[in-house]
């Protein structure tokens, strides 16, 4: 490659870079009293519920992404002890009093919730074996729909014996809808009219027939950025939903799904439905769609003795792992990467430049996909996914830059020893590259939440690692060595001595 | 040209098996140390509001009284959280959370074992403080409390991830079979499995403290950096096999001469990996990441070992197992030309 052409590209290639590092690391404010802000795709990057960073304009006034919510349901009959308190305090003696006789504190003088004598606890203060059983079930069905999501970092927790709290990830989309819709407890029921009041219930739900007998499952669906909830309906289902919307194309009536006392879906429905399958997008995502069917699948085992759980104490969680730990990652990263520099600058001298460049290229690449890839986020996992292939591709840049070195050894010239040593190593750095790249994505594919991202991270980062190894660092170098006439020396190798005889 | 650990496949092989056998029942009976994600913990909650409860530097003071209270109960936290409040989660109508901009909780969550007596007494204790102390304009809306708490287990992510690696291993070497052929992939499977076995079996024995998520994420390691020792010691068995002397060599001889070549590789790539995986460690010793990072540590040294003492001892009778078979089928396609030939 000629002298200016190399010079041409060698700028080109650090714009591009310069261009790419500023985009992707700096923020920074401006305008009057610094009145916008500039955020780097890193400080955008989707954080999970262990990390957690301010960002973005309103950075001051707690824009933050990370970090997640929590909220603790209550079943009837238990009320948290600080709103008991809330509630007597301001009470005349004799309702203060009235109100004391009606409540227990649990587990004792300590406790943290007050049952409700006659609903909760027996009027001797001891627990009702029925809302043992009760609250057993609601906590089991909580757990299920928390599940349902596979969300990392989503988790349940049975707090003090008798409230459940549910922590769901800020990253989540929709995380108060479905902190709400996980309260409803009760039976679905799905009912037809022309307004809500005089809807009926479209499946005569009897000794002899079961909701199962007419619902067979709620699914989440989801196709391209279309999600949607669907309902498969059995035959006997099918018919009595034919049955209640076979007036719909005179009159419309609407679709009302409940789960117990509240309607969470109204459909309108102009013609008569006799299908099998039913699908209702709306304006979900994929993970308010999960959350939606999640309680409809758990409510058609539903009962009308299911307790009701009220949402409240809710708080926001800045992380998980500590306020820092994200900063403590990138410096992580940054003592790492110092060291990686130094080792290559050390022993290939200008060299190293060729790796600084591919190395930062394929950085940035990460971390734009890490902000544009909707299921990505910043995680402790993802980001030693992305070390690991960080090595990976240090060590594949090593092993072309001393295959070159040995050939060069042996008395070929520059451009002879780098395609030569280049042929020598590109299957077997292929075939390194391409048995990670397809454990990565085979457990990515295969896994759920946490580890499903660190792996896909992983694979990304391979494939990444593996075309800046095979292509964009050999394209480096000969951009950057065309710019040197010292070849040999501007990649610190040297040629084999050989002794007169 | 003989190495010795490559004569000591048994003693390798009983080393990962009890190793194994052994976390497979822990794992079985105890399952996973998973204290980090405090299945059982006691929380310390102090709700305050800023405006009706708190003059200025009150938040501070309500810390310092709260430690003040737990030293004198002679008990010590494991996290101090500050926790905003929201609007409760009621309505279908409203978008997102939302901060009430008042509510406050400081959470201290403590181990389980923490005893409910000398929670009661540091409640005490600090109520009494903040009943005495002006810096609380309402101290009735400063409202203490503690609970025991129950993690519900999730274990989908678990069974999930472990049929993920375990499918992700055999593809992975089925592809390692199509290049190196049928010995190296066999070879490299066994690899594989035991050393994601043997990352999990360690964790199960020594009880090391992980989060719930982990165990799969380590397994998965483990699998990903043996695949790639063993592949280093692929790729040189398939170019010794091109050497014109390598038929003159026996497995044990060939496995021997590859594993010299290779060693210092493996030993850097490994090496390079725990080192990295330290730093990251060291990085973060005082947050939450540590543990993930440090555990790290473990499926990375799983790789190094097999790809050092067990893989090559065990290549060297799959290799001799295979040489024979494939000297045979030459054998016998060499007397069936002859017949051929002799027919003709």
């Amino acid at each position: 490659m000629g002298k200016k052409k190399s010079v041409v590209l060698l700028v080109i290639y650090t714009l591009l870079i310069a261009v790419l590092c500023f985009i992707c690391t700096v923020s920074f404010s401006y305008g009057t009293d610094n009145l916008y802000t500039f955020s780097s795709v890193m400080r955008m990057m989707e954080k999970d519920a262990d990390l957690g960073l301010a960002y973005g304009a309103n950075a001051d006034a707690g824009a933050y992404l990370g970090g997640g919510y929590s909220a603790v349901y209550y079943p009837e009959g238990v009320i948290s002890a600080k709103e008991y308190d809330d509630n007597i305090r301001d009470m005349s003696e004799e309702d203060a009093a009235d109100y004391a006789a009606d409540y227990v504190r649990y587990p004792g003088e300590n406790g943290s919730v007050y049952l409700e004598k006659g609903v909760a606890a027996n009027e001797d203060g001891t627990v009702q074996d029925s809302f043992k059983e009760a609250f057993a079930s609601a906590l089991s069905v909580v757990t299920e729909r928390v599940a349902a999501l596979r969300v990392d970092g989503a988790r349940v927790e049975n707090t003090g014996d008798y409230a459940i709290r549910v922590f769901l990830p800020a990253m989540m989309d929709g995380e108060y809808s479905a902190m709400t819709i996980f309260s409803y407890t009760g039976p679905f029921d799905l009912r037809c009219g022309t307004d809500e009041a005089s809807a009926e219930s479209v499946f005569n739900i009897t000794s002899k027939y079961s909701m199962h007998d007419y619902v067979s499952s709620v699914r989440a669906r989801s196709s391209g950025s279309a999600a949607y909830v669907e309902f498969d309906f059995t035959d006997l289902g099918r018919d009595a939903l034919a049955e209640a919307t076979a007036g719909a194309a005179e009159t419309a009536v609407t679709l009302y799904f409940y789960v117990g006392d509240t309607s969470v879906i109204s459909l309108s429905v102009s013609e008569t439905y006799d299908q099998n399958t039913l699908y209702i997008s709306g304006s979900y995502t994929a993970e308010t769609a999960s959350a939606v069917a999640a309680v409809f699948s758990t409510a058609l085992d539903g009962t009308e003795e299911d307790l009701a759980l009220t949402a409240g104490d809710a708080y926001f969680h800045p992380a998980l792992y500590g306020e820092n730990t994200v900063w403590m990652l990138y410096i992580a990263f940054g003592v790492l990467f110092v060291a990686m520099m130094a080792f290559f600058f050390i022993r290939y001298r200008r060299l190293g430049f060729v790796h600084l460049y591919t190395y930062l290229l394929f950085l940035f690449a990460m971390i734009l996909c890490g902000w544009g890839i909707s299921f990505v986020y910043l995680s402790v996992e993802s980001f030693l996914a992305f070390l690991l292939a960080s090595v990976l591709l240090c060590v594949s840049d090593a092993v072309c830059f001393e295959s070159a070195r040995k050939e060069y050894a042996l008395g070929k010239t520059m451009a002879s020893s780098v395609k030569t040593g280049y042929k020598k190593v590109f299957w077997k750095l292929f075939d390194l590259h391409v048995v990670v790249a397809l454990i990565a994505f085979l457990v990515a594919a295969i896994s759920i939440s946490a580890l499903q991202v660190a792996a896909f991270v992983l694979g990304l980062a391979t494939v990444f690692s593996g075309v800046a190894t095979l292509a964009v660092n050999r394209f480096g170098w000969a951009v950057m060595m065309g710019t040197s006439k010292k070849q040999g020396a501007f990649c610190n190798f040297k040629r084999e001595e050989v002794e007169d005889e | 040209m003989n190495n010795k650990r490559l004569q000591l496949l048994p003693l390798w092989a009983a080393i990962s098996a009890v190793i194994i056998i052994a976390g497979i029942v822990l794992m079985a009976l105890l399952g996973f140390n998973t204290a980090l994600d405090k299945p059982s913990a006691k929380t310390f909650d102090v709700y305050y509001n800023v405006v009706v409860d708190l003059s200025e530097g009150g938040e501070d003071k309500l810390k310092d009284l709260c430690e003040d209270a737990f030293a004198e109960a002679g008990i010590s936290y494991e996290q101090a959280e500050v926790l905003e409040g929201q609007t409760a989660p009621v309505s279908l109508n409203q978008s997102g959370f939302s901060s009430t901009g008042t509510d406050f909780l400081l959470r201290y969550t403590f181990a389980g074992d923490v005893s409910d007596e000398k929670l009661a007494s540091a409640k005490a204790a600090a109520e009494a403080a903040i009943d005495g102390d002006e810096v609380f304009l309402t101290p009735a809306e400063t409202y203490v409390s503690f609970d025991t708490v129950t993690l519900q287990p999730m274990n989908e992510a678990m069974w999930r991830g472990a049929v993920g690696v375990a499918v992700a291993a055999v593809v992975a070497l089925i592809y390692v079979a199509i290049r190196f052929g049928l010995g190296c992939a066999l070879t490299g499977l066994v690899a594989c499995v035991n050393d994601a076995f043997l990352t999990l079996a360690v964790l199960a024995i020594a009880r090391i403290p992980v989060y719930a998520f982990a165990p799969m994420l380590y397994a998965a390691i483990a699998a990903v950096v043996s695949a790639v020792l063993w592949l280093v010691r692929c790729m040189k068995l398939r170019d010794a096999a091109k050497e014109p002397s390598a038929g003159a060599l026996s497995a044990e001889e060939s496995v021997a001469q590859v594993c010299r070549e290779t060693d210092k590789t493996v030993w850097l790539a490994a090496g390079l990996t725990l080192a990295v995986v330290l730093v990251a460690a060291l990085c973060t010793l005082a947050t939450g990441a540590m543990p993930v990072f440090a555990a790290a540590l473990l499926p990375v040294a799983a790789g190094l070992y097999s790809s050092m003492l067990l893989a090559p001892a065990l290549h060297v009778k799959v290799k001799a197992k295979f040489d024979a078979m494939k000297k045979k089928h030459v054998r016998y396609e060499g007397k069936k030309k002859a017949k051929a030939d002799a027919e003709a």
